[in-house]
């Protein structure tokens, strides 16, 4: 038997209502005519219960001259660097991308498999998101470096050979957090050291569901998109940085990207106390004494970034590092802790003095701790990704990185 | 040969000492040139700012056991009180003021807790400041640093430390510090000495109008950072971890409050020369200044 479609059928019932109103008054059988009118119009209820007549008349879309449809909507607010949306449409590659995870796709292991629009897309995207910070030198200095007299002053310092890397242009957003939590960052264990698998049921928010200290119900404060996520401990950043394809920074890969060391004619590189030079500038950053005494977003202040375009180093948040605390003491000036600690560098937004907020000052906390003013940014070593297109002083793949070590020896 | 004038001038000099100038804190009598009170070691400067600017400070005590945070706690505040302008700002009068927030802070920014506040009243720093809000008076307040060993021993042995004991009875509101951390590690020490100095107060003026009973009384849980939930309802971890001293304030003050401070983000120790010493990680304030502010609001100054 034939079927009538949905569509045929409605337009017959639509329109049968007048036609036996009319055939009711024309043959002065009305009430037969409005009964059927009726039973019309309740099946059309019944076959549509959410269908609605569109009297409206159809006005035509506005074109432009190619004939094409202009879009009158609002032209979409200019989007921070850290929060960017996928539509459920886009290709994985692009999904990816827009969840800030194109590090993965330039994986040596993956770049291989990917067509040439998809890696030049990813690595627009990195560049985007990440600086570049070159290979060389960085001086590290003790926290009691200070308390040394001049002739001693050597044994406060050591000098690290760093290779080059790249860095997150800004610490890493709740937006961009609230992406690893929804996509099941928490429930995902190989992300996690197996060691802190038991600990990690326990890392709820407010409400007890997943996700950092401070969250409720999974998400992130209302109209705090991109101010960088704090209350995730040490794991929490470690375990976001490998489902973001990155890892965290080392303590003087940290430093050499704040303090910009240039080498000279002299024993130890030139290096600056704050990304922007030697000087304090308090409205650059967002340490106690502006008293805003919360976090900011992390776009504002643009004029406290490096020499390598890595923004808001010092102030608003502590950032984790993969070190361990106390590293760079020297022997009989350690500091003792009752658990090891990790290292956390640049200050925060209720840093008190300003020389804790310099880029030589290490503080420590405990890996587990999830403080409301700790955050963190991640990082890329050159030799972890295939760049098709090199440029001078960025490292390709591990065998130019690889090449070019040869060729400074 | 006579030197007339300087009899003259001696006579006057010899005349000035006849003349008793009373001790603002104790109000014992002393030289119109001494420095410090000769009975209780109170700076002689608060009194002559009494006498000749009609200026006449009301007092604030922070009391609690040794260790507790006292000048950190004082040295911070008074810091952070001259830095900010905000609606609450404290300007140090006479230079002998600015000496505890000096100590404590050149201290803490070579990431160091100051030294312990020596026993002799005589090296006591007391703070003499006045106090400017937005839409009220200005207020005169002094704030001594307190030794916690000197205050425990006047509080078991009373009238041992006199200067305690006539500046806590003249006293207009008290913070009462203690240790957290001690205090969440169960170490039932700093439930009873917390009590015993609740229990001085009230014993010392016990005028149903104007005693202890009636006076504001803010107890504030330091060290907050090294136990972080002592921050989120203070009075709860007060009946949690403090049972006695939170009965104690219920059934004898009926003006208290409890508040959590921190103001290192985390500590650990060094050894040195003369054993382990605790040293802050980094410096950021939490709380500081919220017990004071309603301290001042229920004084009424």
């Amino acid at each position: 038997m034939r079927r009538f479609p949905n569509w045929t059928l409605n337009k017959l019932l639509v329109g049968a209502v007048p036609a036996c109103v009319l055939l009711g008054v024309a043959t002065g059988h009305w009430t037969v005519g409005a009964g059927a009118a009726a039973a019309a119009l309740c099946a059309l209820a019944i076959r549509n219960p959410n269908w609605r007549p569109r009297w409206k008349w159809q006005v035509a879309e506005p074109t432009d001259e190619n004939n094409q449809t202009v879009d009158w909507s609002p032209p979409p607010a200019p989007r921070p660097p850290t929060a960017r949306r996928a539509a459920a449409d886009d290709s994985l590659v692009e999904q990816m991308i827009a969840q800030g995870r194109e590090a993965l796709l330039l994986r040596p292991q993956i770049a291989a498999n990917l067509n040439e629009t998809d890696l030049a897309s990813a690595q627009v995207a990195l560049d985007e998101a990440m600086a570049i910070v070159p290979q060389g030198a960085v001086n590290m200095r003790a926290r009691c470096y200070d308390d040394f007299e001049e002739a001693d002053a050597p044994r406060g310092e050591r000098l690290v050979q760093v290779e080059g890397f790249f860095l997150d242009r800004f610490p890493v957003t709740n937006a961009q957090y609230q992406l690893f939590v929804s996509q099941g960052g928490y429930e995902q264990m190989s992300l996690w050291d197996e060691s802190i698998w038991p600990a990690v049921l326990g890392f709820t928010d407010e409400t007890g569901q997943p996700g950092p200290r401070l969250w409720q119900q999974s998400k992130h404060p209302h109209g705090k998109e991109d101010h960088p996520v704090v209350g995730v401990c040490w794991y929490e950043a470690a375990a976001y940085a490998r489902w973001a394809g990155k890892r965290l920074p080392t303590d003087p890969e940290w430093v050499k990207a704040g303090c910009w060391p240039v080498a000279t004619e002299a024993n130890k590189p030139v290096q600056r106390k704050y990304p922007w030079g030697d000087a304090m500038d308090r409205r650059l950053v967002n340490l106690w004494g502006n008293g805003v005494n919360d976090t900011v977003a992390v776009t504002a202040s643009p004029g406290s970034g490096s020499v390598g375009g890595v923004q808001q180093l010092v102030g608003n948040v502590w950032e984790w590092t993969s070190s361990s605390f106390g590293t760079w003491e020297p022997t009989g000036r350690k500091v003792e802790t009752a658990a090891p600690l990790k290292s956390i560098r640049g200050g925060a937004f209720d840093t008190y003095f300003d020389n804790q907020a310099g880029c030589q000052f290490q503080s420590g906390e405990a890996p587990l701790a999830r403080k409301h003013n700790i955050g963190f940014r991640c990082c890329l070593g050159f030799c972890d990704v295939t760049l098709s297109s090199p440029s001078p002083g960025r490292g390709t793949s591990a065998a130019a990185a690889t090449e070019r070590e040869e060729v400074h020896a | 040969m006579t030197t007339h004038g300087t009899l003259e001038m001696d006579s006057y000099r010899l005349a000035a000492y006849t003349v008793p100038c009373p001790c603002y804190i104790c109000g014992g009598g002393n030289n119109f040139d001494a420095e410090l009170c000769r009975h209780c070691h109170a700076p002689m400067a608060l009194a002559h700012q009494a006498t000749t600017q009609k200026i006449h400070p009301r007092m604030v005590a922070a009391i609690g056991p040794s260790g507790a945070g006292k000048t950190v706690y004082l040295g911070m505040l008074t810091d952070m009180l001259s830095r900010q302008v905000d609606d609450l700002q404290m300007l140090a009068r006479g230079a002998f003021s600015i000496k505890l927030q000096q100590h404590a802070m050149a201290a803490l920014s070579r990431c160091e807790f100051p030294n312990k506040t020596p026993n002799e009243p005589d090296r006591w720093n007391w703070v003499h400041c006045q106090v400017l809000r937005k839409r009220q008076k200005p207020a005169e307040l002094i704030m001594p640093d307190l030794a916690g060993e000197a205050l425990l021993e006047e509080v078991d042995h009373p009238n041992t430390f006199p200067v305690i004991r006539s500046f806590l009875a003249k006293c207009s509101g008290v913070m009462v510090l203690v240790d957290a951390p001690n205090a969440e590690s169960g170490q039932s020490d700093e439930d009873f000495h917390t009590m015993k100095l609740i229990s001085y107060l009230c014993e010392l003026v016990t005028d149903k109008r104007n005693g202890w009973a009636t006076r504001p009384v803010s107890l504030i849980f330091t060290k907050g950072d090294q136990c972080e939930n002592c921050f989120e309802d203070p009075a709860a971890f007060a009946r949690r971890h403090t049972p006695g001293l939170y009965q104690q304030c219920r059934e004898r003050l009926k003006r208290h409050r409890f508040f959590a401070v921190g103001v290192a983000g985390q500590c650990g120790f060094r050894n040195e020369a003369h054993g382990r010493v605790h040293v802050p990680l980094r410096v950021e304030p939490r709380g500081i200044i919220e017990p004071f502010k309603w301290l001042l609001q229920e004084m009424g100054t």
